[in-house]
């Protein structure tokens, strides 16, 4: 249903998206590295932001987990400390997907994302249930302080192929910066 | 000639004015189509109450399962004091006893459930959230035919 170069293509353009809206400042680190399991953390803390990309032949779930520890709270609210810690993140959340929904539109021409969902981190063990095809886990690090997991799971009707993302003039893959929702 | 150009006209104008109804039919279901926004609002309405209801499950299970961890240490206190009472309390041990066996089943049958609440949380609104995104395909696609009807509209005067 979807081989393996177009996956990669997925990955690529979802860990360009997610440096692109999760990291606040280019100067901060960013480490991504796969997961072979999620990583179970305090129950109370832990929520899971999901989204959903969809065309008639597929859906991909995007699912972040972020906990609301001081490190994430301090990273995420240095500008805005009076604006809700969950309301930010379901913004960075929901311009990430909206920029792999754009590298995605490349490739589909009928494609939608939803709304972002929060949910408790408890549901996190339980990606099994979707019935993906695929699911790839990673971790990431930001500034070796703030950690968030992340999931793509791909579940797909028929076959797909997902195109190497054409490159600017610099030389680097082009994306829309403009987010509209 | 002049006979024959007029059939011609005449003709064209027929063409023309059966074009129009056609357009006008056609714009008449879409605006119908159209109102299938209002739908798609009311399953995203209905979607956040059934897991507003799904997360008040969850938070009675998890206090379901904190009142058996506290049943369970209960009945092993009840076990000590009777193990020192001796002989006398005897038949309490036995209570005590069979108090945290079913303690310990409404632990495991909480658990399962709060599993299962939690499944059920995460399917549902992966598949609300398909549902939201094809009505956003769909909303398109019309969008994109009125756009046509108008274009059409134009070109008929």
């Amino acid at each position: 249903m979807l081989n393996a170069h177009s996956m990669h293509n997925i990955e690529a353009a979802f860990h360009k998206a997610i440096r692109a809206h999760w990291v606040q400042d280019p100067a901060d680190t960013c480490e991504i590295t796969p997961l072979i399991c999620e990583v179970i953390r305090d129950q109370d803390e832990h929520k899971m932001l999901l989204i959903t990309i969809s065309s008639f032949v597929f859906r991909l779930i995007v699912i972040f987990g972020v906990t609301e520890d001081s490190a994430t709270r301090a990273y995420y609210l240095h500008l805005d400390a009076a604006q809700p810690l969950d309301e930010v993140l379901g913004e960075v959340a929901n311009m990430c997907g909206g920029a792999l929904n754009r590298t995605l539109a490349a490739n589909f021409s009928h494609l939608a994302m939803s709304t972002p969902c929060t949910l408790s981190g408890q549901c996190m063990p339980f990606l099994d249930k979707l019935r993906a095809q695929s699911v790839s886990r990673y971790a990431i690090t930001i500034n070796g302080s703030v950690r968030i997991q992340a999931a793509l799971c791909m579940c797909c009707l028929e076959p797909i192929e997902v195109a190497d993302e054409p490159e600017t003039e610099q030389g680097e893959p082009c994306a829309g910066e403009l987010e509209l929702f | 000639m002049a006979g024959n150009t007029t059939e011609a006209t005449a003709d064209g104008a027929d063409k023309r004015a059966a074009l129009l109804r056609k357009t006008e039919h056609l714009a008449k279901g879409i605006a119908d189509l159209k109102a299938l926004a209002v739908a798609f609002e009311r399953w995203h309405e209905d979607m956040i109450f059934m897991t507003g209801q799904s997360r008040s499950l969850n938070r009675m299970g998890e206090d379901l399962s904190r009142v058996a961890r506290q049943m369970i240490m209960v009945s092993l206190n009840a076990a000590i004091e009777a193990a020192h009472a001796g002989h006398i309390a005897r038949g309490f041990v036995v209570v005590a006893a069979e108090v945290k066996n079913q303690a310990q089943h409404v632990q495991a049958l909480s658990g399962d459930m709060c599993k299962t609440l939690n499944t059920g949380e995460l399917t549902t609104t992966a598949t609300f959230q398909d549902i939201q995104a094809g009505g956003k395909m769909m909303m398109a696609a019309i969008s994109g035919l009125e756009l046509m009807v108008k274009q059409l509209r134009t070109e008929l005067g």
